[in-house]
């Protein structure tokens, strides 16, 4: 969907499908049960013994044996993405209202009326809520309730360096760590490079509310990991960390659908980690839910009434 | 005085003062480009020359990225502008 | 223990101070030999009061109760349970180091404004030639420009010629005149007459050609043009003649380091000259609980400044209190840190002298027309967001060269002031020197 995108959008944001690897550590029955039910779905995950693996990655650590390539696994520089797409929105005839915050959400009788920025008032009878992280204090002015919570994560960027990493690498614990429930800290890593030459170190998890501080411990155990994957890296410099929030809801879905309460107000929020690979198709779902057209998988999954309030 | 430190840059043998910058003992040398940029290749020398900038990093003895300004010479040293 | 960060003067009279008082302080610096950017030196100190810098040092060398670790590089520092932890590199190997109670003087280094040219070898800073004459014994050219503003140029160009090389020009782009803003500085300051008149009679020694309302605005390694400029730095269309030289050393004013002050969460302001420095009280109290900044980072001021500074720090560290002839001493140096800072203003009429092609990010190779795209194509409105499409400042530097530059770049092209908040952003970063992968994962945790 991102290519499509890409094409219609008719510019460049560094769209690369470069493939992604998941290495397992030491016992790898639950990675290759998870590709199982991944091919199911239609996924192309391909396993690879020892000689794939390194020569998909050369300087992965020698003793790790075996993984699973994904060869639809893709990246872009989402900042430059976004960009390009209010362009063309402008282009075709959208408006851009920017630095404008959310101030009031006014209704009449569950149906949506009107919304006031700091930029001026609004009326619209459709409005999506499409605030990431702070998707449920939008949903809060509009008198509805949405439990999306903050996600805090590190992410390291290091020096521009040779062509080290080749795909997307994750560790096979990541798999796991995004689906926990855990509030605790987890780390567990995937490492990429980048077109710019930098590599990127991830990720790091842990539900602390919006607490920007920065945790130098973090940034050693992921730099840990990142070595233990990648020996090479050690002589590799880290330059500067990233710190931000992951909009999740509790049970790690998307919320994409109408407000149980109010009429006209909808949400597309909640990707955790996942925000920019699944834009276009939550924007795909939204829209044909919205215009009333047969939707292209099945939403019930991901309505916000999944999480309606329980009144006693 | 004490002994020249010898040393060598992209291959070429050069020699310089004991607590010279990499840079400093080049620069004393005539040598004044210490690397080309990754993308157009332009020649870079020293510019700030306290460590602040990174213009003038070289890879000494295989380490990528070292500040030349601030990187002292030192017997044998292997200096090259890129990898 | 009390730990001072940084050996120049501000750090030096801090530790001294300390000793004096009968305690025992460390003191971490990046370089191999004490005296910080400003008092460089390989085996004796020259220059203009020379005694005084040699005093420092040799009572840093001798005093047992002061500790200097050289080549120390701090990339790190966190408030723990009893005190400070600070995570440094010394050659390749990371140590910590905990202190209860911290003095910051950190410095300041050469602010740059971007030129056709100005990424070619042969221009560098005012403090690049510098520190390769006083601490390598080398000189950065043959036919050297130096240029700028700021009293600092005096001593590079002046040094230059002492040591034999040849200063085709040197060129001040403001008015002597504009001292006359500031009276009561000058007249409570005489000593430096005194220092002025030194380096005129340097000047006059070694016959350099000083000229007011100049500065260069082209480089292209065997000449520079330097052009009459406004006191806004405009260019006076065809003023510009072409100056045959080797090496250009140019610099306007200072930027503060304020990295590691920003890290432990001190609060910071924006000074009249645009920079971002540290909010301190009278005893140089940050707002974070035992951590004292002084010199450079609470406001460009020059080395007078940074040594009384240094000085309250220490003692109020130690819980002495500060004399009122010392407090006294600090406001008449605070006068004219301010008349200094409204006689080399720095206006935005460089933003001119830049080709499209002309890189204003080195690191990452940004020209100007690639940030200029970013505003009216992609909707860039400040540096941080010019940084995300263009990658200008994320480079290895980290933006501390070009940061300020393109973030004034972009607010010209939206004809705004570049706010406050945007320069304490662009000016903070959460590692303050690059440190290996490897050092990081064998580093152990500080909780």
């Amino acid at each position: 969907m991102w290519f499509d995108l890409q094409d219609d959008v008719g510019d460049s944001f560094e769209l690369e499908a470069k493939g992604g690897v998941v290495v397992a550590r030491s016992d790898d029955s639950a990675l290759m049960a998870l590709a199982d039910s991944q091919r199911l779905h239609g996924v192309t995950a391909q396993k690879v013994d020892s000689g794939e693996l390194h020569s998909l990655e050369p300087y992965l650590h020698p003793d790790l044996h075996s993984g699973v390539f994904y060869p639809q696994d893709a990246q872009c520089q989402p900042m430059l993405a976004a960009a390009h797409i209010l362009r063309t929105v402008i282009a075709r005839g959208g408006a851009v209202i920017s630095h404008a915050q959310v101030k009031k959400i006014l209704s009449h009788d569950g149906v949506l009326h009107s919304i006031s920025t700091t930029q001026g008032d609004f009326r619209a009878p459709i409005v999506i809520n499409a605030a990431g992280t702070w998707a449920g204090e939008i949903a809060a002015l509009a008198g509805s309730h949405l439990p999306i919570a903050p996600r805090k994560g590190f992410i390291l960027v290091t020096e521009p360096t040779q062509h080290y990493i080749f795909h997307k690498v994750y560790d096979s614990d990541y798999v796991a760590n995004v689906a926990s429930s855990d509030a605790d800290l987890q780390t567990s890593t995937v490492v990429e490079g980048t077109r710019s030459g930098t590599i990127l170190i991830g990720a790091s998890r842990e539900r602390i509310g919006f607490d920007g501080s920065m945790n130098y411990d973090i940034v050693r155990t992921l730099a840990a990991q990142a070595t233990s994957l990648f020996p090479v890296l050690r002589d590799v410099n880290l330059l500067r960390v990233y710190r931000g929030f992951r909009p999740y809801a509790p049970d790690h879905l998307p919320v994409v659908g109408e407000d149980a309460e109010i009429k006209g107000l909808w949400h597309s929020a909640g990707h955790e980690g996942a925000g920019i690979g699944l834009a276009p198709g939550s924007a795909e779902l939204i829209t044909q839910l919205i215009t009333g057209k047969t939707t292209f998988m099945d939403p019930a999954a991901f309505a916000p009434a999944r999480f309606a309030r329980v009144s006693i | 005085m004490s002994a020249p430190i010898n040393f060598t840059f992209n291959g070429s043998t050069y020699s310089g003062e004991a607590g010279q910058s990499i840079a400093a003992a080049l620069i004393s040398q005539d040598q004044r480009v210490l690397r080309t940029t990754r993308f157009d290749e332009a020649p870079r020398s020293i510019f700030c020359g306290i460590g602040i900038c990174f213009d003038c990093v070289v890879v000494v003895n295989g380490i990528a990225n070292q500040r030349s300004c601030l990187v002292e010479i030192t017997e044998g040293a292997v200096i090259v502008s890129k990898q | 223990m009390i730990l001072v960060i940084g050996g120049g003067p501000a750090g030096l009279a801090a530790a001294v101070a300390i000793a004096r008082n009968g305690q025992e302080v460390t003191i971490l610096d990046s370089a191999p030999r004490a005296g910080g950017q400003y008092w460089r030196h390989r085996t004796r100190v020259d220059g203009y009061k020379s005694e005084k810098s040699a005093m420092y040092l040799q009572e840093v060398a001798q005093n047992p109760l002061i500790h200097f670790i050289s080549g120390a590089n701090v990339w790190s520092a966190s408030r723990v349970k009893d005190g400070f932890a600070i995570n440094y590199l010394v050659s390749g190997n990371e140590l910590t180091v905990t202190a209860q109670k911290l003095i910051l003087a950190t410095g300041a280094f050469d602010r740059s404004l971007p030129f056709a040219g100005w990424d070619l070898p042969g221009v560098m800073t005012p403090g690049a030639a510098q520190s390769l004459l006083k601490g390598h014994g080398v000189l950065a050219g043959r036919r050297v420009i130096v240029a700028g503003t700021g009293p600092f140029l005096l001593p590079v160009a002046t040094g230059i010629a002492a040591a034999g090389g040849t200063v085709v020009g040197l060129y001040e782009a403001q008015s002597p005149l504009r001292w006359a803003l500031s009276p009561v500085a000058l007249l409570l300051n005489p000593s430096k007459f005194a220092e002025l008149l030194y380096y005129a009679k340097q000047v006059r020694k070694y016959r350099i050609r000083i000229q007011f309302g100049k500065g260069v605005t082209a480089f292209d390694t065997h000449s520079a043009v330097v052009s009459r400029l406004s006191s806004d730095l405009e260019v006076v269309a065809g003023s510009e003649e072409k100056i045959e030289c080797d090496v250009v050393a140019v610099g306007w004013g200072f930027t503060p380091d304020v990295t590691l002050g920003g890290i432990l969460g001190c609060a910071q302001k924006v000074d009249l000259d645009g920079t971002v420095i540290f909010n301190v009280d009278q005893n140089q109290r940050s707002s974070q609980k035992d951590i004292w900044i002084a010199g450079e980072a609470t406001g460009i001021g020059g080395s007078d400044l940074a040594l009384v500074e240094g000085e309250i720090a220490g003692l109020d560290c130690v819980g002495i209190g500060i004399s009122p002839s010392l407090a006294f001493r600090k406001i008449r140096k605070t006068l004219f840190a301010r008349a200094l800072q409204k006689s080399y203003p720095v206006g935005n009429g460089w933003k001119k002298w830049s080709r499209n092609t002309t890189k204003i990010c080195r690191c990452e190779e940004v020209s100007l027309q690639d940030i200029a795209d970013s505003v009216t194509d992609l909707g860039a409105f400040d540096s941080r967001t010019a940084k995300l499409f263009t990658r200008a400042g994320m480079g290895l530097c980290q933006g501390r060269i070009c940061s300020r530059n393109v973030s004034e770049i972009v607010a010209g092209l939206q004809g705004c002031q570049v706010s406050d908040n945007e320069r304490i952003g662009y000016s903070n970063r959460p590692i303050a020197t690059p440190i290996s992968l490897g050092e990081l994962s064998d580093g152990k945790s500080t909780k």
